[in-house]
């Protein structure tokens, strides 16, 4: 009998985000606090990459940063903010300067529109949008969403475009190197996102043996078929939060927060943590050991 | 058992919100609630009148039991004893478009005389003053939960005639347009804010004055509102809260995250 070798796909996250080209399109994995792909945002704008168009359906410091760093250009979204403090700093001066726009839809159109790109299909009905701006205003696309008349029972129903872009970046709990992927807790739209690209990164909290995932094959959420490349990333989503893995860190998201208000003070703070630094491992050592790990996870709580 | 109500003074006016928010929710009812006040909302019902409330959280988390206040709507704090934790197309496609929510609450940055919302733009769309966080799922949740609960302030800029961009739909422009639209959702039911609370005339679906909070007066509501409120010849107090609720409601926000101490 022959035994598959195992496939190994990682690389480092500096090779990952060398993949994206200016220009590309790209969905981004996490929602709200949780498993956003910060470090891959970091590295994003390291490499300055530039007129990146995002797909999401709602994020915070993690985009506010590429916009900051005027790495994105354009999102389709349907929701940015930082939860329970306040606007996105960067993203609102970026607007007001015209660097970036923003098409708006609602999460579940945006969670739709990935499952249709996955499915293959140009488009996904829904019933929300129906009456409102988010279908009579367009910022930049030809075509933002369409209602028409059901032909099998004549209800009326809004068309939104699937989303098929170049890459999808998520940032999940542990991976094997083959890129099956498990995600502790909620899913957000990753589930469908990580199937719409063209080309899939999986950054992990940790890499685990492919035995692990194969004794437990039903909590995999993303297979390996899927996926082109995995990324062992450790603390990935700091300050924001890793379902099992860690909490967030309250003092840096205000002080990120307080600090980005003005654009002095995001520059400083671009320097400090990100630019300053040589990689996602000098970022960690910057924050400091003691203060990661008092953010550990403590059984029974998630968090 | 008689009603042991807390006077003037010894609650405050998000004290009274929350439990407004709680009390407009009944017991076994499927909860669509975000993070801030209605998710306090929904904690202090389902440890009162509602133990069988189910609380979802547009992120994945379904019937949560959270015991620590949570500032993320997909924060960890979430899943503590939910019966799932799965994605945004389970919670806002299957249980919510599916029929599934009886009850959604939402917040405005504006409202209009028909309880359509903005949560996008202030200023012009073109040039807006100020770029709000967007829908999230609050179009969602207001397209397709049965009845709306709107938690907001009472200020004149945010209560207007003509909305800067409709967000979420209310009956949009009167009687039977949310059916022409084609909406499955019953829309708003209630508007809470730190004046008084809000319902809808069913025939004409504008929004009607239905209780004043305590210590307030109608000229207060009056001249904080920017269109032509409906006033019912005998709006009745809001009932406080009792005692056993603002116990409850200040241990499940013991460090004032969302309802900060008074004084």
């Amino acid at each position: 009998m022959v035994e598959a070798p195992i496939e190994d796909k990682r690389i480092t996250l500096k090779e990952a985000a060398k993949l994206i080209p200016d220009g590309a399109h790209l969905f981004w994995g996490g929602f709200g606090f949780q498993r956003p792909p910060m470090a891959f945002a970091h590295e994003l704008v390291r490499q300055k990459k530039r007129n990146l168009t995002v797909y999401t359906c709602g994020s915070e410091i993690d985009i506010d940063i590429l916009s900051g760093a005027y790495v994105v250009s354009r999102f389709e979204l349907a929701f940015f903010a930082i939860e329970g403090i306040g606007l996105a700093p960067n993203i609102q001066r970026r607007i007001r300067e015209g660097a970036i726009q923003i098409e708006d839809y609602t999460n579940l159109a945006m969670a739709l529109r990935f499952l249709g790109g996955a499915l293959g299909v140009p488009f996904m009905p829904l019933k929300s949008m129906l009456g409102t701006d988010l279908i009579a205003k367009t910022k930049f696309r030809p075509k933002k969403a369409e209602v028409i008349t059901c032909p099998f029972t004549g209800e009326k129903v809004v068309l939104v475009p699937s989303v098929r872009p170049d890459f999808s970046i998520v940032h999940v709990s542990r991976v094997d190197r083959e890129g099956n992927a498990q995600i502790d807790g909620i899913k957000g739209e990753d589930v469908e996102g990580a199937r719409a690209g063209k080309k899939v990164i999986v950054l992990a909290e940790e890499i685990v043996d492919t035995e692990f995932i194969r004794s437990q094959p039903d909590q995999t959420a993303i297979p390996n078929i899927y996926v082109n490349y995995v990324v062992e990333c450790p603390w990935g989503a700091y300050p924001m939060m890793v379902y099992n893995y860690y909490d967030y860190d309250m003092e840096h998201v205000r002080m990120y927060y307080q600090q980005c208000k003005t654009e002095e003070g995001w520059q400083k703070y671009c320097e400090e943590y990100i630019t300053g630094v040589e990689d996602h491992m000098e970022f960690l050592k910057k924050i400091g050991m003691e203060r990661l790990l008092k953010l550990r996870a403590k059984k029974p709580f998630p968090y | 058992m008689d009603k042991n109500y807390a006077k003037l003074g010894e609650f405050t006016t998000l004290e009274l919100m929350a439990v407004c928010g709680a009390r407009a929710i009944k017991n076994g009812e499927v909860v669509f609630v975000g993070t801030g006040l209605p998710m306090i909302a929904a904690m202090l019902a389902k440890r009162t009148h509602a133990p069988n409330a189910k609380i979802v959280y547009e992120a994945g988390f379904i019937d949560s039991n959270a015991i620590d206040i949570a500032l993320s709507i997909a924060d960890s704090r979430l899943g503590y004893r939910a019966s799932a934790a799965i994605g945004l197309i389970e919670t806002l496609g299957l249980l919510l478009q599916g029929g599934h929510v009886d009850v959604g609450f939402v917040g405005a940055a504006q409202i209009d005389e028909y309880g359509n919302i903005n949560t996008t733009y202030i200023g012009d769309f073109e040039n807006p003053t100020v770029r709000l966080p967007g829908s999230g799922g609050g179009n969602d949740i207001v397209s397709s939960a049965k009845r709306i609960v709107i938690i907001m302030t009472h200020e004149k800029r945010k209560m207007v005639k003509k909305l800067d961009y409709l967000t979420s739909p209310g009956f949009l422009d009167g009687p039977k347009a949310r059916e022409k639209a084609g909406l499955l959702g019953g829309g708003p039911s209630l508007v809470v804010t730190n004046l008084c609370q809000m319902d809808f005339d069913p025939e004409t679906k504008r929004i009607r004055l239905a209780t004043i909070h305590p210590g307030v007066t109608l000229q207060q509501i009056l001249d904080n509102i920017g269109f032509d409120l409906i006033v019912p010849e005998n709006v009745p107090t809001t009932e406080p809260p009792t005692y056993e609720e603002l116990v409850i409601l200040r241990a499940i926000d013991p460090h004032g995250i969302y309802i900060p101490r008074q004084g």
